[in-house]
């Protein structure tokens, strides 16, 4: 595996991290408060950081992709 | 509710953990950079630190280090590799603990659970400081409730040992001021930079100031200045300190015009008000600046009631920063109670945590020394002490009696007691020395 798709692997759990956070702090605030405006206000935030994580694995697919037909460029000349 | 201090460079997740976490209740400092941290931490006390390892500035153990209470203070770190615990155990010993990517309620609740003990212990401590109950330490107390509702400066005297750091810290924790808490020893300050140290510098102020510094009265603007061993500083700096403390003004090294600074001076002396009038340490219009408000911390021998306390306070932070459940055997409590530190509290403690690592695995009780004395006991102290050839019968028998008493803080029944004569005999020796 490249460093690369190390990093990418690190880098979605960050936005995986804040998705459950935010949607703990989501249910608390319900349960405890009853305030839908700032429930609201957290769903935004899961919301971006669901697109944020989306971004991470498109580039992740892209540097797998890359990757692999690199390697099949490599077996080819090999063989 | 913990005082937590919350570090990562994550903003999405400082947001959301700082608000989840107040929604528990608890009270968050949040910080994004290390420098940031660093600067929110510097001489605070937190129960609780929750850091990422790797900061775009640096590693966040770094903030560890500016944060007064470090003993008592438990560690999170927050990684999205388990591997990492192993890795970092290591190097900073077991009493750290890890949220693991991604985070749930359950993580966070679990990290604040083995507190709920801690809780009740520091429950018992005065102003968030201080540990015991006897008369001396009650009128302690009251003396800092009073003065923590005025801006008065306080000069603390007090034997070597007795806490003074401490009680500066209580002091400040009671006044509940916006700013920090920022000490600073005076003896320990190179003679040529207490100008800078105390009042800062700009940058070319002098060779060697290649960057602008705040001197500790800037930091403790709003807050609380400790100074410790104040009779320490060169009598020739000690205008400039006295202007300061005169204008509630400070003008940096190098700088044209003066900042404003408004902070309450706790000051700290290990030397008796005569020695300071006597041996002229002090300036006295410096004196009466600083000591506006007196307050002597009784020496640990009298007040023994609080040992036992004190003995519980200091084991039970051991045990948390070991994950140790080490007891004290009753028959030790009682030696360590009889003892009469001379070294007060401070050898108190090292007395618990020596006899900590010395632990009996097996039936998880402190081990004590054969021998308690250390070697600074002031029996030492008094060189002019003991027998010489030479001396009269009478010279020493004064000697024996004064430092009796000297010793047992002037309590002329015990020290009768101690010297085997009685009540009478021993007034009719002290009226017969007044007397010559």
């Amino acid at each position: 595996m490249s460093s690369d798709t190390q990093r990418l692997l690190h880098d979605v759990r960050n936005p995986l991290n804040n998705i459950s956070v935010n949607a703990e702090l989501g249910k608390l605030t319900l349960e405890r408060t009853g305030d839908t405006d700032k429930a609201t206000a957290i769903f935004e935030r899961i919301l971006q950081e669901c697109r944020r994580c989306d971004t991470v694995l498109s580039e992740l697919r892209d540097q797998l992709s890359h990757e692999q037909s690199a390697n099949g460029t490599d077996a080819g000349d090999n063989a | 509710m913990a005082q937590i201090l919350l570090v990562d460079d994550d903003l999405g997740f400082l947001e959301a953990t700082t608000e989840l976490l107040e929604l528990l209740q608890h009270t968050v400092v949040s910080a994004s950079t290390v420098e940031q941290a660093q600067r929110a931490a510097s001489g605070r006390s937190f129960d609780h630190v929750i850091l990422d390892l790797i900061m775009p500035d640096g590693s966040g153990l770094h903030v560890l280090d500016s944060i007064k209470n470090r003993d008592q203070t438990r560690v999170t770190l927050v990684t999205g590799h388990p591997s990492v615990k192993s890795i970092v155990k290591d190097l900073y010993g077991p009493n750290i603990s890890y949220l693991i990517k991604p985070i749930d309620l359950a993580q966070l609740q679990s990290l604040f659970e083995a507190d709920d003990d801690v809780g009740e212990a520091d429950a018992a401590l005065h102003f968030g400081h201080l540990v015991g109950e006897s008369a001396p330490m009650q009128k302690l107390y009251q003396m800092i409730e009073r003065v923590s509702q005025t801006k008065a400066n306080v000069l603390l005297m007090g034997e070597s040992g007795v806490g003074k750091e401490v009680v500066a810290s209580a002091i400040h924790a009671a006044s509940k001021p916006k700013g920090a808490f920022v000490p600073a020893n005076c003896g320990a300050f190179a003679r040529d930079l207490i100008s800078s140290e105390l009042f800062g510098h700009e940058k070319g102020a002098f060779t060697g100031a290649t960057h602008r510094k705040a001197g500790v009265f800037e930091l403790a603007h709003e807050g609380t200045l400790f100074l410790d061993e104040v009779t320490e500083m060169p009598i020739d700096q000690q205008p400039n300190l006295l202007r300061v403390l005169e204008t509630h003004k400070v003008t940096r090294l190098g700088a044209t015009s003066a900042i404003d600074v408004d902070c309450r001076v706790v000051s700290a002396t290990n030397r008796s008000e005569m020695d300071i009038a006597e041996q002229g340490c002090l300036r006295e219009d410096l004196y009466f600046r600083l000591a506006v408000f007196p307050i002597h911390i009784p020496p640990l021998r009298q007040r023994p009631d609080d040992i036992p306390m004190l003995i519980e306070f200091f084991l039970a932070g051991f045990n948390r920063q070991y994950k140790a459940s080490i007891a004290i055997d009753p028959k030790d409590l009682a030696r360590l109670q009889a003892y009469d530190w001379p070294g007060n509290v401070r050898e108190l403690r090292h007395a618990v945590h020596r006899a900590f690592i010395m632990a009996d695995p097996e039936t998880q009780m402190l081990v004590l020394p054969d021998d308690l004395s250390s070697p600074f006991s002031k029996v030492g102290d008094n060189k002019n002490a003991g027998i010489t050839v030479g001396k009269t019968v009478e010279d020493v028998e004064r000697e024996l009696i004064e430092s009796t008493l000297e010793h047992l803080g002037g309590d002329k029944k015990k020290a009768a007691e101690m010297l085997g004569v009685s009540l009478k005999t021993l007034y009719n020796r002290l009226n017969s020395y007044s007397e010559q």
